[in-house]
């Protein structure tokens, strides 16, 4: 059973790297935006398991600049991806736009919070 | 669908009924047959014509939602009813004269004597902020208008507001028709007039709209899967937490929904876009409320939306890979793995949150709607407030009237019609109705939701009738009153092209809707006028002659003690009055009715309920200067402090074992006459009320001390106060005010002696009880 | 001529009100006195002397006169009130229970005493004031072991007394050597009242009986339960002398001399005299007396009194106490005075200190609980004015902006959320760019 499993997680590993390789660069820009805004929240719930949550609120507003962040460039890419049929229609400029928007009042909201 | 539907209603409504197959006729014919009507003479296009006519039915559908809230501001005067709203319009009037800031860091020193209350972060404050822009706003455009009138009015203006709402969300779940008559019905439904009339500046005023303004912006966002649309639902979700309480209906129905939705497959993109960025931005926004601080976090009645969110991920996770893997073997495996890990993390987390006490379990002001007899049992302040009911029938009758039954009705067309949005309105309804029936006040909460469903009903009913009866002919004419349109509820007309009657069988049943529908409209004027607009505060009765008799003498009280106390001096009374009390009077109170601290309120029923020296010594102790209690046997008032006595022995004796409630009770049987009670019969609050009562006559053919309130005469007649001496009695006895005697100046009574007294009470009452 | 006249007459009213009882002038000036028989005056003229000594003016009236009265016009006419008049049943005028209590309770003075067959209206009097006579009317103290010696052989109920309770205040820095001389009858205290005290006490022999007859029941006053001077000082610090013999202020028991039984000590004069005289000056304000005044409160370097503290402030706190020493203040000096800061209980407790000039002042830290607090100071020791001051204060949490600004703890949440703000920057160039 664990060997199956493991041939199966090689293959597909496997093809995973290999569809994603196919993916257009400004997606995978995206990606690689969001992996960061990820990768800081992982950062900061180590920090908090080890040092303790005394400032929850900077806390918060930290954890959550990453995860809305993460969130909102994921919507982006759901909007700018052309491969979507749901959003056929939608102008990828209109979909920056509202991206931008977003990313403003989060960053705001991020500012009153974090002190 | 939606589309095409717009001009056959839009003509319904209207009352006149020839825009639509304008097309089909000549002008001239239409003209000659309707000579007074000008639309045709505007040269308008249908759809200009169809615009104004909604534009025009809107603007009427807002006035009239304004207007129909005016009747006690015209009968009595523009004045703020009832409790809360006086609590509201005091920190309004704060925030107006001290600026944001030390709104914001309020810490008012005059109620909840000697504890305090830090203002600024226990309270919503979302009503006082828009009352007071409305207020800054109105004084920038040069009218020079009191903020009294501005909360006055606050409430009526708001529900207009709702009523636009209500007409484009009606028309983003069905059709504009369907907007129409939902505006229409939302306007006087008197579900909703109950807590927003004139006068009533209480925070459900504006959290209706923001919760109907919440929902619909989710819905347009689901739809249309648009960042911009749920950075607006999320802005609105703001609003309503500063608003009210009872966002955390919001903030689980809308999880709920998604859950549905995946449930039923229909996840998609656009589901992925709204839900996400509504709920972080929404969370942070929530978040930056003083009162509401990390609940989102860290309160169990907060926890599904985090948990959907998280499902969400995994959903657009796994899609996303499936969508990349072309092998379904292997990603057939790939969900395994994945979909165990989620679940079985997802629980463990959850399962260490709670355990560990830092999720906190459902609090019981929400767990008491999960589980009605909790509060009875555990916390009697929740049970006791009548709000707090659960629901009868005639309740149902009186605040629905016709959308009762056209609520299952619409329901049926929803289903009939399923999308994402007819979904979540099914949703809301449902639940919404279920917690109507657990607890009085949440009818408010379902009324948008069963205006919504009967209004999809009457629209879609209509638009069957009418297409039968426009079927063959032209001219079909139908009356209408302004703002309502007929329909009728039960009938499901279906189309039989067969049959010749049927244009006049359509005809009939619209004539017979019509007449129901008014009958809606008048049965909610009645409601209106008779049973919501009463200030409470301002009591009206019918004089032995017809005529009308006005009894003001809780204001007659406040304003005595206003004028006639030191500053400050400090009130007891129950927590009932404690926000009128510091309003109007300015003086310092002991409890009020925002009951945050159990103790203190059971200390003063203790007070209440005990003899009058133990008494004496509680209240030298919290230090007080005046007692007030509200009496009604001269008027026959029946929500007088008597009445609600039982309630502060039970919350006195909930903290306080001494205080038993069957000391009270004569057979389980509460009175206040000669049966009585011995320890009812010489207790504080019985001394209080019926002090020189016995000496006056108050009805025509009963004896000297006859209480018109409970309709028995009073058993212990002559009474004597040691301790306290009566300050002032209003006119009609409603309000009577005691001021407590300083100690004796030749006297220190030694701590032994009281116990000794209090003990040798206590054997006799024993000793004679039994 | 007439004008002149009238200009004297105006000044001869001016001592009147300079004199009058004030509280910057707290000793009594006029006095009215009751007594059953003019001949008292006489009989007790060493005690009037004394008390005329020191500038008091002492009214002489019969009980019963019909023209007497405490107050005229809602002015009360006297600082004082001294009853010698045991049997009588009802005053003259306008003067009876509630106008003597209604005296005492405005804060004057009174000094009652009774005799055997004292009437029922004085007992009464004390019997408000908290002191329970004997009920037998023919009861008189009687003492077969602390009995004053003397040639006749009497029934004992003339005892010599020397259970003096121990202040200075009350009865002089001076110890009575000789024992008091006494004869009437005896009271206790109410156990109910706690403002009550015992100057001077019976033996733990004596009992309140008839001495004429023969004791049937065993007597319910007995022992050193007996007391036959007390004092009370109410909480307006009016103060109340109950004595229950009459004849010990007589100037036959001032000047004569008493030997205790059971002790070989003669002494020559009797202690009456001091220690009555000792009394009255307590009772008459003219010792023990304290005022305070200018309770002041600021934070710690500022000098305004703030409306408003916030918790975890330091603030400072004063007062001012001084001691009527019978014609001036002079500052008291004491190092048990406490403050309070108090809210339902005291969270703050200090000894104030003193800068020997009757500035008593300290300085603490607010607690970390806001509400509605009071500065109490409760003074009460034995024979002193009781100081009862509260002045209350709310105290206030941090306002949102007197929190630290940067917590050292919290820059990596700060980083991280610059950083996203700059990542935010950085994506959008890229994205735009990158077409």
């Amino acid at each position: 059973m664990a060997r199956s499993t493991s041939k199966d997680a090689q293959a597909l590993l496997h093809s995973f790297r290999s569809a994603y390789a196919a993916t257009p660069t400004n997606l995978k820009i995206i990606d690689l935006y969001v992996g960061f805004a990820v990768f800081t929240a992982l950062i900061q719930i180590a920090y908090i398991a080890i040092v303790g949550s005394f400032p929850f609120n900077a806390f918060l507003s930290g954890l959550l600049s990453c995860i809305g962040t993460a969130v909102l460039a994921v919507c982006l890419r759901i909007q700018v991806n052309r491969e979507n049929k749901e959003f056929k229609d939608l102008p990828p400029e209109r979909a920056f736009a509202d991206f931008v928007l977003c990313n403003l009042v989060l960053h705001l909201v991020i500012m009153n919070f974090l002190g | 669908m939606v589309g095409k539907a717009e001009p056959v209603n839009g003509s319904v409504k209207s009352g006149s009924n020839q825009s639509i197959p304008a097309t089909m006729q000549s002008p001239l014919k239409k003209s000659d047959l309707i000579p007074n009507l000008s639309l045709k003479t505007l040269k308008l296009k249908t759809k200009q014509q169809e615009l104004l006519i909604r534009v025009s039915i809107l603007c009427l559908v807002y006035v009239l939602a304004f207007i129909t809230r005016l009747f006690s501001v015209l009968r009595y005067e523009s004045m703020i009813h009832e409790f809360d709203p006086y609590f509201n319009y005091r920190t309004t009037l704060f925030l107006t004269e001290k600026g944001f800031y030390e709104f914001w860091n309020w810490f008012d020193s005059e109620s909840w004597y000697p504890l305090g209350r830090i203002i600024g972060g226990t309270l919503y404050p979302g009503l006082m902020v828009t009352a007071a822009i409305i207020y800054w706003l109105l004084r920038f455009l040069r009218f020079a208008i009191h903020i009294r009138e501005v909360c006055v009015l606050t409430a009526p203006f708001f529900a207009s507001n709702t009523t636009l709402v209500a007409y484009f969300f009606g028309k983003e779940v069905w059709d504009s028709g369907a907007g129409l008559v939902a505006a229409a019905l939302i306007a006087i439904c008197p579900g909703y007039i109950s807590r927003s009339v004139a006068g009533s500046y209480d925070n459900e005023g504006v959290a209706i709209f923001a919760l109907l303004l919440t929902f619909y912006l989710f819905v347009k966002a689901v739809n249309t899967g648009s960042l911009a649309w749920a950075l607006a639902s999320a802005f609105a979700y703001f609003y309503m937490v500063s608003a009210w309480g009872g966002y955390v209906f919001i903030i689980n129905l809308i999880p709920l929904y998604v859950l549905v939705l995946l449930i039923t497959g229909r996840y998609s993109m656009r589901l992925y876009v709204a839900y996400n960025s509504m709920y972080v931005l929404g969370m942070l926004l929530a978040m930056q409320i003083r009162f509401v601080g990390f609940q989102h976090v860290q309160s169990g009645e907060h926890m599904a939306a985090m948990g959907v969110f998280f499902l969400l991920q995994v959903f657009f996770f796994l899609d996303w890979v499936k969508h990349l893997l072309s092998d379904t073997k292997l990603f057939q495996a790939f969900l395994r793995i994945t979909v165990t890990t989620a679940i079985g993390v997802g629980a463990i987390a959850l399962g260490v949150g709670m355990a560990s006490g830092y999720i906190s379990p459902w609090t019981g002001r929400f767990y008491s709607l999960l589980d009605p007899t909790y509060a009875k049992d555990h916390i009697p302040i929740i049970a006791s407030v009548s709000e707090h009911q659960p629901t009868a029938w005639s309740s149902f009758m009186f605040d629905f009237h016709i959308l009762l039954f056209l609520f299952p009705a619409g329901l049926y067309f929803c289903f009939k019609r399923l999308s994402d949005a007819t979904i979540f309105i099914v949703m809301y309804g449902l639940t919404s109705m279920y917690f109507a029936g657990v607890m009085v006040r949440l009818i408010l909460v379902a009324t948008p939701a069963v205006c919504l469903i009967s209004a999809i009903a009457v629209s879609a009913t209509i638009k069957n009738l009418t297409l039968v009866a426009r079927a063959k002919s032209k001219v079909t004419q139908t009356g209408s009153v302004r703002g309502s349109s007929s329909s009728k509820g039960s009938s499901k007309a279906s189309l039989d092209q067969s049959q010749p009657f049927q244009r006049n069988g359509a005809i009939a049943l619209l004539l017979g809707a019509f007449y129901l529908l008014s009958k809606y409209a008048t049965h909610c004027t009645w409601v209106t006028s008779e049973a919501y607009s009463s200030p409470s505060i301002v009591l009206a009765a019918r004089g032995a002659h017809g005529n009308r008799v006005i009894f003001d003498d809780y204001r007659e009280a406040y304003f005595w003690l206003r004028k006639n106390t030191p500053p400050d001096a400090k009130v007891m009374s129950w927590w009932d009055y404690g926000y009128q009390i510091t309003a109007m009077g300015n003086r310092t109170v002991i409890v009020d009715n925002n009951t945050w601290n159990n103790t203190h309120i059971a200390t003063v029923g203790r007070a209440m309920s005990s003899y009058e020296d133990e008494a004496y010594e509680i209240m030298r102790s919290l230090d007080v200067d005046y007692v007030l209690v509200v009496f009604g046997g001269v008027t026959g008032y029946s929500s007088d402090d008597i009445n609600k006595f039982l309630w502060m022995v039970r919350i006195g004796g909930g903290v306080f074992p001494v205080i038993k409630e069957p000391d009270y009770l004569v057979n389980g049987e509460y009175r206040v006459d000669k049966g009585a009670a011995p320890k009812m019969l010489n207790c504080l609050m019985y001394k209080l009320s019926y002090y020189r009562f016995g000496e006056l006559t108050t009805e025509y053919g009963k004896p000297p001390g006859y209480d018109r309130a409970r309709g028995v005469e009073i058993g212990n007649k002559d009474i004597k106060l040691e301790y306290l001496e009566e300050a002032f009695t209003t006119s009609n006895w409603i309000v009577r005010i005691y001021k407590v005697k300083p100690p004796n100046n030749r006297w220190e009574r030694t701590m032994f002696h009281i116990y000794l007294g209090t003990v040798l009470r206590y054997h006799f009452q024993a000793m004679f009880h039994s | 001529m007439p004008k002149l006249a009238l200009f004297l007459i105006l000044i001869h009213f001016l001592p009147f009100l300079c004199t009058s009882f004030s509280p910057e002038n707290p000793s009594s000036r006029r006095v009215l006195v009751l007594l059953d028989d003019l001949a008292l005056k006489s009989s007790h003229s060493v005690y009037f002397k004394s008390l005329q000594s020191r500038g008091f003016e002492l009214d002489f009236k019969l009980a019963d006169d019909p023209k007497i009265g405490l107050q005229r016009y809602g002015q009360y006419l006297y600082d004082g009130l001294i009853l010698f008049c045991p049997t009588t049943e009802r005053f003259g005028g306008s003067i009876d229970l509630a106008a003597i209590l209604d005296f005492v309770d405005s804060g004057h003075d009174l000094i009652i005493a009774a005799d055997n067959n004292a009437s029922d209206l004085i007992r009464e009097i004390a019997t408000e004031c908290g002191v329970d006579f004997d009920e037998d009317p023919a009861a008189m103290v009687i003492d077969h072991t602390s009995y004053a010696v003397s040639e006749t052989e009497g029934d004992h109920t003339l005892i010599a007394s020397d259970d003096f309770i121990k202040s200075n205040v009350l009865l002089g820095s001076e110890k009575i050597e000789a024992p008091v001389l006494f004869q009437g009858i005896g009271h206790s205290l109410s156990p109910a009242n706690s403002l009550v005290l015992k100057v001077l006490s019976a033996s733990p022999s004596a009992y309140s009986a008839n001495p004429k007859s023969k004791l049937s029941s065993p007597p319910s006053l007995t022992g050193s339960a007996i007391s036959l001077v007390s004092i009370l000082q109410a909480r307006n610090n009016a103060r109340i002398l109950i004595s229950g013999s009459l004849v010990m202020f007589s100037n036959r028991f001032f000047r004569s001399g008493v030997q205790k039984a059971g002790t070989p000590t003669k002494h020559e004069k009797s202690g009456n005299e001091q220690f009555l005289t000792e009394l009255s000056k307590w009772v008459f304000h003219e010792r023990g007396h304290l005022k305070a005044v200018n309770i002041q409160h600021h934070k710690d370097g500022e000098a305004d009194e703030p409306s408003m503290y916030r918790i975890n402030d330091d603030l400072v706190y004063s007062v001012e106490i001084y001691e009527w020493s019978g014609r001036s203040w002079e500052p008291y000096v004491a190092d048990d005075v406490q403050v309070q800061f108090y809210m339902m209980s005291p969270y703050v407790l200090k000894n104030l200190s003193t800068d020997k000039k009757g500035r008593y002042f300290t300085a603490f830290k607010v607690p970390d609980v806001y509400g509605v607090f009071q500065f109490k100071v409760e003074y009460q020791r034995l024979g002193y004015t009781s100081l009862s001051l509260s002045k209350q204060i709310p105290v206030r949490p941090y306002r949102h902006n007197e929190y630290e600004r940067f917590i050292p703890a919290a820059y990596p949440y700060y980083g991280a959320a610059f950083s996203m703000m700059a990542g935010f920057f950085i994506f959008t160039a890229v994205h735009l760019y990158n077409k």
